[in-house]
């Protein structure tokens, strides 16, 4: 074993974590990315609760559709902030600067880290409130923070590695929808029935299993090709 | 043989076609005529994807060996013409469920599992198209490629969810592994899909060439 061979996994998550730390730092200098994420959630919300009128939706149609509505605001409001965690560096040109800092893997773990913390905060603000207006009864609250959470770490590892690809090419914005939503499209099928299902009290079934594998298989092949979409 | 092959193609497409018309039968519990669609319907969805795993393949080549053009220029090719065989399958598709199921588009889970393959791969041509620095295209695109095929599996589990009952007839090789078909059709369907395979293979060798004797007259031009 080389001399720095024992040293590597401290090394490799303290470089992890300060990659993290720098994206909350310069976040919460600008906080551009909490306001859009924040201000666009909340509007999306404040639209369709205001467009179902002020009777809202029935309880047979509400297990249906209400968990599709709260789905398509995070995946929307996610479209609208997190590509900022890479696009930022290009744009402020400092993307060669952690290039040289910073290991793909702890760069790309760093930042899948700071969305995931984004998301999470995202759904802690939002969920609660959608609750309430909706006027949605939830039957088994454990199921819908167990979707809420795996369904949160699929949008940030989807949306990290897709986040690095489009920050390099034009029309970046318009991209990111374009490339991401196919690739989360079958976590958001997934996580709408898991949901469904915390409404309806009914068991988590094969969804949770195959929501697991989705976040597994998306975080290692993120993992594997950042390197290659990250390093010229 | 270069000189002999399209010819010979052309003839065997043209023996595919008679065949499906005037040699085999028409198949069982389908309205009409029908069934005849499926000779050609079922090579073209074959070849899409087919076509999508062998861009996964020749991105993975790009990556591994030395990030050659003409490995991402395959690829390219290969992803585009499995989205022209994808949108044909679906349009053939169509238009046998109006006959069979009375509409056009059902959400039927193959439909679907193929119609999100082709959002993605069209995806990955709008990447293709955002990115101007050929080594920076190649590899950002062979990315996303393989990206798309760990997530496309899921699509084959996730999409019978939404539709539990599929309306679609029964694939070739049915789920205990036999084939129940009529011999004569089978045997029409066999040539077809070896027709398609073939004409996918032609294509994409004429389609690349053409892409490096534009790349070399782009940078004769400088």
């Amino acid at each position: 074993m080389s001399p720095g061979a024992s040293n590597w996994i401290p090394d490799w998550a303290a470089e992890a974590l300060a990659v993290f730390a720098k994206e909350w730092r310069c976040e919460l200098r600008t906080q551009v990315a909490l306001n859009t994420l924040g201000l666009f959630a909340v509007t999306t919300l404040v639209v369709a609760s205001v467009s179902l009128g002020p009777l809202g939706v029935s309880k047979s149609q509400g297990s249906a559709l209400l968990p599709v509505l709260l789905w398509l605001i995070l995946l929307f409001s996610v479209a609208a902030g997190l590509p900022r965690a890479f696009v930022q560096e290009e744009e402020s040109q400092t993307a060669t600067a952690l290039r040289l800092s910073a290991t793909p893997s702890a760069l790309f773990c760093g930042k899948l880290l700071y969305s995931l913390t984004l998301v999470a905060a995202l759904e802690a603000l939002i969920t609660p409130i959608y609750v309430t207006i909706m006027n949605l009864e939830v039957k088994d609250p454990a199921l819908l923070v167990g979707a809420l959470a795996a369904g949160g770490y699929g949008l940030a590892a989807g949306s990290t590695l897709v986040a690095a690809i489009i920050a390099q090419a034009r029309s970046k914005g318009t991209l990111f929808s374009v490339l991401s939503f196919p690739i989360l499209l079958p976590l958001l099928i997934l996580v709408i029935e898991l949901t469904r299902n915390a409404v309806l009290g009914d068991p988590a079934g094969l969804a949770l299993g195959q929501l697991l594998l989705y976040d597994a298989s998306v975080s290692i092949f993120g993992l594997m090709l950042f390197p290659v979409v990250w390093n010229p | 043989m270069k000189k002999t092959l399209p010819w010979l193609l052309w003839l065997w497409i043209s023996a595919v076609i008679v065949g499906a018309f005037y040699y085999a039968p028409l198949a069982a519990k389908f309205i009409g005529k029908s069934s005849r669609i499926l000779f050609f319907h079922v090579p073209m969805a074959w070849v899409s994807f087919f076509a999508f795993i062998a861009g996964a393949v020749w991105s993975l080549l790009y990556l591994l060996r030395g990030r050659q053009e003409r490995h991402d220029r395959a690829a390219a090719v290969a992803i585009q013409l499995g989205l022209l065989f994808g949108v044909l399958a679906i349009v053939t598709g169509s238009l046998w469920a109006r006959i069979e199921w009375g509409a056009w588009w059902n959400w039927d889970p193959r439909q679907t599992s193929l119609l999100i393959s082709l959002l993605f791969y069209a995806a990955y041509l709008a990447l293709r198209g955002a990115v101007d620095d050929p080594e920076k295209r190649g590899r950002l695109a062979a990315a996303y490629a393989l990206l798309g095929l760990v997530v496309t599996p899921f699509f084959y589990w996730v999409m019978p969810r939404l539709a539990p009952i599929t309306l679609h007839p029964e694939p070739v090789v049915n789920a205990d592994a036999k084939v129940e078909m009529d011999t004569r059709i089978l045997q029409v369907l066999l040539a077809s899909t070896f027709a398609f395979t073939v004409l996918f293979f032609w294509m994409h060798n004429l389609q690349c060439r053409l892409q490096a004797l534009l790349a070399r007259r782009e940078e004769a031009r400088g």
